[in-house]
């Protein structure tokens, strides 16, 4: 407790003790003063006045001072250092004399309170405004990357912009965050474990820090079998700096740089294209997905944002490929956003719009239907599915062990009906003003003409009714909560995503516990993407092949991953004059894809897809026959021979694999070396044996270091170890 | 660990002979199968119009009553009369403009209509409909009827298409020499062609070279031993396991395809120029054309193009697709004359569903059920529409709801299994394949 002072100039003892009947009667309002108050220092002007109240106080809080004539209170007019009633910047004492010191004073320095009589003239005080004492809640210390670098962050509040860290009584650089949270980079030798962190408010009248001992939180070891693997879920494709990387800072702060790197964004398609993409309008669109899907650095958003293009499938087979930028940025743009936001965006999408015919959709003359086409791929295939299902994502199945169908061709229609009445934007992208709208705005999402909306009430899912008289909007907005809502959405729309990024055949339990993230972020919001995206990468069933290459699971790399995850791995550099990426299509497309270009809505590979023969639920096998298999060996034979257009694949004796496999002259020694560097790269370190000391010894009879490296590197990616993402 | 260059190359053609785990049947059996020369061939090519054509506007009543009652329910999607192909040897109806092909081979006798099929469990009616009763499961969906068509059976979940059962069937009686599977798809896998012990050959129309590899004959070949060598590593992965059947088989085919093809004159006929179906009616006459070589009997193709779904734009784009579906099949029907086989291959349709007469909102129209197939071949009873052509009435008895998606009069399963018993599927064969056919009054159509 800070000390109050006691000292009345002028007043004898007995007149002290004659007051003490009337602060009986005043105890009221005295015990609004701290215990241990007393009377305060009077300094100067009448014998008569003086002013009672501590002479040091801290910011943040108000203290009364009371004028006294002759020991009895009395009514005084109060000023500030001289400002009646105080200023901005020395805080506001009130007409009572309750004064609030303002945040602007120096803390350390004084005010002078005066208090003015008519009758006993006037009396100042010298009051010291002192710091906050600071409150050490909690502390973490966590490594920043792989070393001695360290991030201390405490929290607590009465922080001050001057207060100081100590780390081991010595003191550290520290960023004042806010009164509640303080941070410090500091080093720490390696292996310590804890670490005693002290917090000192200066001008607080603090006589020692306030102190801690903090566990030492350091990144834990990342192999390159967990980096490689989260890389190749997470991203286009590993590379040596990638995994570098990841293992410097850890699985969690990669990932979480991630979220927070900016979308890069498609450039919408100029009329004429530009020079990048001649010949037509759907090259510019594949054009800028591959150099994204090659050269982003918001690769996990790009990743997520592909697997979304291929559940919110739109194909330039039957759209204007000009529709597809602004399409994939909402993609992006949305992929750790809320879920309601994705349906109600690609319902109003142009690219969505034209290619499941929500676009231009009226209302129809009574008793006559509606486009039915989005209403129920909108339910089949983007958010409930066929059937009913549990949590798990397992059918329901009614006693006569039947699957539930989730909507009735006549709720089709319902929806159909809600859907109507939307055009194309105006070029400004406001509501245009005929109805279907001639002039095309592909970059803007459509818009809804009033009339040709039908009006009639809705009956939607389980029960959920849009009264007659409803807007477009109304309706849209009603409609889609009616599917957010459904219990299907979450492990329906999870399992596909798993599909995509981790494991064809995700295990029910593995389906259900980010279903439960789809339902709960953990903090009430249904439809959280970025938790769902997380729960999903960080989910055990994802990291068990991590320690154990036994465990079954993964994916067949669909052909652009297959093309993408190699050209990474292999570090290619663009050489076409134009900066073009499009070429890269046509290498893909005999393997059965084209970015944006599916044959139909139902996508390249249907999620559902079972390999013949087996009970194998593995969607990219759809793609997977006798002929494409041959292609795919081609493709890799065109990449290390570096027979792309556009793309150099450096497989030279100086390319960063070709330094590998001569740098010791020792044929054995460097190809082992070359073989494990490819091990890591493409298949995860995990590689059998028995396949790598085949690929090592032929290697070693391989003088032609090119040859090395070029057959080397075929016999790997052409593996179906490699083939298999697992 | 190093390993001798010579044991892995025996590995590696050990391996290629077929003596890996998990390589299925037909590769176990002719993996080094001799040719032998073809007798008795037949082909069955199936083309599957994906997305659902529209039925209604491919085949129309041209009789004036008729005609009239077509152009008031359809509206503006309804074809004007003066543009209809109206068909010699069936007055009564006229085709779509641009099918004027498909004209010819039907009034030439190569081609027949069969009317109003559809996927059904049972002989349906109106009644039955509303009742619920036995009805295929997802009428309406796309993926189910697809897949409802290709399995002839009743729900889209079996791992069989009918193609494929004929294929386990009679693989060992007509092909038990043939050196590539009796079944061959041009588009890729799907259900149809699937059979519980064999699995089809795909091909990539006009792209059917082998492995490609530039590194000198000798590491050539020992790459291609060690590559082949690692399909027979036991992983334990399950789909390591599934690709390695698929490239084991692969590698096989694609040998015997190099060697079939190699120096083969191109065929006279002209398919037309950027038109899919003709890439792959093409791709699949040159097959036949080295038939021989195959050591096959019989063999079934499997063609399909997509895009039918015309809920908007209906004019355009079926007018489009139809008219490079009628120059396609017309060119290859030449081909196989060409080739002296034109009785002994027999081209049909299939398609997801027709769509519904009443238009939508949208200058399209949406999904229906029981639609109009086209059969073509020299050994089909051509220029005859076969089945029940439906009462065109919104609401009427062949209705199953108010927007004219017809009941189908004749079910898909009996249309499969008319073609099955021409390619050689005995009536005892018959329900095994088509465990729904004995619902049915009739197990053979009679127009092929």
């Amino acid at each position: 407790m800070p000390a109050y002072c006691s000292q009345i100039a002028g007043p004898s003892p007995s007149r002290r003790d004659r007051s003490r009947p009337r602060r009986m009667i005043l105890r009221g309002w005295l015990l609004l003063l701290p215990a241990a108050c007393c009377i305060g220092l009077q300094t100067q002007a009448s014998a008569q006045l003086s002013i009672s109240g501590p002479d040091q106080m801290r910011f943040g809080g108000s203290q009364q001072y009371t004028a006294m004539a002759a020991g009895v209170p009395t009514a005084a007019v109060w000023s500030v250092n001289g400002y009646v009633g105080g200023t901005g910047s020395t805080g506001p004492i009130s007409t009572t004399g309750m004064y609030s010191p303002a945040a602007q004073i120096f803390a350390g320095h004084s005010v002078t309170i005066s208090a003015t009589t008519a009758a006993a003239g006037s009396a100042s005080l010298s009051v010291k405004i002192l710091n906050l004492l600071p409150i050490f809640a909690s502390a973490s210390v966590t490594q920043t990357v792989t070393g001695t670098a360290f991030s201390l962050n405490v929290l607590g509040s009465g922080f001050v912009s001057t207060s100081q860290l100590l780390v081991a009584g010595a003191n550290v650089a520290t960023s004042f965050l806010s009164s509640g949270e303080l941070q410090s980079a500091i080093n720490l030798s390696p292996g310590t474990t804890t670490v005693t962190v002290g917090i000192l408010n200066p001008n607080a009248a603090q006589n020692s820090p306030v102190t801690q001992t903090v566990p030492v939180e350091a990144i834990p070891a990342v192999s390159f079998t967990q980096a490689a693997r989260l890389l190749d879920q997470a991203t286009f494709g590993p590379t040596l700096a990638a995994i570098q990387q990841v293992q410097q800072i850890g699985t969690a702060a990669y990932l979480n740089q991630q979220f927070a790197t900016p979308t890069t964004l498609m450039p919408a398609i100029p009329n004429p294209p530009v020079a990048a993409c001649p010949g037509g309008t759907e090259f510019c669109a594949q054009n800028s997905f591959w150099e994204n899907a090659l050269t982003a650095n918001d690769q996990l958003r790009q990743r997520v944002a592909f697997a979304l293009s291929e559940m919110f499938v739109v194909s330039t087979d039957m759209v204007n490929a000009r529709t597809i930028p602004s399409y994939h940025n909402m993609l992006a743009n949305d992929a750790f956003g809320n879920f309601s936001q994705l349906m109600n965006d690609v319902a109003t999408s142009a690219a969505m719009g034209e290619y499941l015919d929500m676009l231009d959709s009226g209302a129809p003359p009574a008793g006559q239907i509606a486009d039915e086409n989005f209403g129920r791929e909108l339910m089949q295939l983007f958010t409930t599915g066929l059937y009913r299902v549990n949590p798990d994502g397992t059918l329901q199945l009614s006693a006569q062990e039947l699957p539930q169908p989730v909507y009735t061709e006549l709720q089709v229609q319902a929806y159909a009906r809600a859907l109507t009445g939307w055009t194309y934007a105006n070029p400004t992208g406001g509501v245009p003003t005929s109805f279907p709208n001639g002039v095309p705005n592909y970059d803007q999402p459509m818009q809804p003409i009033p009339v040709s909306h039908d009006i009639t009430a809705k009956v939607l899912l389980d029960g959920v009714t849009l009264p007659a008289g409803q807007t477009a909007e109304e309706d849209l907005t009603g409609l889609i909560a009616s599917i957010f809502n459904h219990p299907n959405v979450g492990p329906f729309v999870c399992r596909q995503l798993i599909q995509h990024l981790v494991t064809s055949f995700p295990s029910p339990a593995y389906v259900s516990r980010v279903a439960e993230v789809f339902a709960n972020d953990g903090s009430g919001v249904r439809g959280d993407m970025k938790a769902v995206v997380t729960a999903i990468l960080n989910d055990p069933d994802a990291r068990a092949a991590d320690t154990d290459p036994t465990v079954d699971g993964g994916h067949l790399r669909e052909p652009i991953l297959y093309f993408t995850g190699i050209l990474r791995a292999l570090q290619f550099t663009n050489v076409s004059p134009q900066g073009s990426y499009f070429i890269a299509s046509s290498y893909t497309a005999p393997l059965g894809q084209t970015p944006y270009a599916a044959a139909s809505v139902f996508n390249f590979f249907p999620p559902s897809y079972v390999i013949p023969g087996t009970a194998i639920n593995a969607p990219e096998f759809a793609q997977e026959n006798t002929a494409s298999a041959i292609a795919r060996l081609n493709l890799a034979d065109s990449i290390v021979r570096n027979h792309l257009t556009s793309f150099n694949i450096d497989m030279s004796p100086t390319s960063f694999l070709g330094q590998i496999a001569s740098a010791t002259g020792n044929p054995a020694t460097d190809s082992a070396n070359l073989v494990n560097t490819l091990n890591i790269l493409f298949v995860h370190d995990q590689m059998p044996a028995a396949m790598m000391s085949a690929i090592v010894a032929n290697a070693a009879l391989l003088t032609d270091i090119g040859q090395r490296v070029r057959v080397s590197t075929w016999l790997v990616i052409s593996s179906n170890f490699y083939q298999i993402e697992h | 660990m190093s390993i001798n260059r010579r044991s892995l190359i025996r590995y590696a053609s050990l391996a290629a002979g077929g003596h890996l785990a998990g390589l299925r049947p037909f590769g176990v059996l002719n993996a080094f199968a001799q040719a032998a020369p073809t007798q008795n061939y037949k082909a069955l090519v199936c083309i599957f119009l994906f997305g659902g054509n529209d039925a209604n506007n491919t085949l129309v009543p041209f009789d004036s009553v008729g005609y009239g009652n077509y152009a008031s329910l359809r509206g503006p999607l309804a074809l004007p009369q003066n543009q209809l192909l109206q068909l010699a040897s069936l007055p009564g109806y006229g085709l779509h403009p641009n099918l004027p092909e498909v004209q010819q081979l039907i009034d030439s006798g190569a081609g027949a209509l069969v009317a109003n099929v559809g996927t059904l469990i049972q002989p349906t009616t109106r009644a039955t409909v509303a009742a619920q009763m036995n009805l295929p499961a997802n009428l309406f969906s796309h993926s189910d009827q697809q897949l409802q068509w290709q399995n002839a059976a009743q729900s889209a979940v079996t791992s069989t298409g009918w193609a494929g059962r004929m294929s386990d069937l009679l693989g060992s009686s007509f092909n038990s020499s043939a050196s590539i599977p009796m079944i061959t798809t041009v588009d890729g896998d799907t259900l149809f062609c699937d059979g519980q012990s064999t699995t089809p050959m795909a091909v990539s129309p006009g792209s059917l070279a082998g492995v490609s590899c530039g590194e000198g004959t000798a590491e050539c070949a020992a790459r291609q031993s060690i590559a082949q060598s690692f399909l027979g590593f036991e992983s334990g992965l399950s789909l390591v396991q599934a690709a390695n059947n698929t490239a084991q088989n692969a590698y096989q085919y694609a040998n015997v395809l190099t060697q079939a093809l190699s120096g083969v004159a191109p065929l006279a006929t002209v398919f037309p120029s950027q038109n899919p179906f003709a890439a792959q009616l093409q791709q699949i006459a040159q097959l036949m054309q080295v038939r021989n070589s195959f050591g096959v009997n019989r063999q079934i193709f499997f063609a399909g193009v997509g895009n039918f779904d015309t809920h908007a734009n209906q004019f355009g784009q079926q007018s489009l697709l139809l008219s490079q579906f009628s120059s396609a099949i017309s060119a290859f029907y030449q081909a196989t004359r060409e080739l002296g086989i034109a009785s002994q291959v027999t081209s049909f349709t299939m398609s997801d569903f027709s769509r519904a007469l009443q238009p939508n909102s949208n200058s399209g129209s949406d999904h229906g059920w029981g639609s109009h197939h086209l059969v073509v071949g020299g050994a089909v009873k051509g220029a005859k529409l076969y089945g029940t052509f439906p009462t065109l009435a919104l609401g009427g008895p062949d209705d199953s709801g108010l927007n004219g998606r017809w009941i189908p009069s004749t079910g898909s399963v009996q249309y499969a299994a008319t073609l099955a018993s021409w390619f050689g599927v005995s009536a005892a064969q018959l329900s095994t394949i088509f465990p729904n056919l004995g619902g049915f009054s009739s197990a053979n159509l009679g127009f092929v």
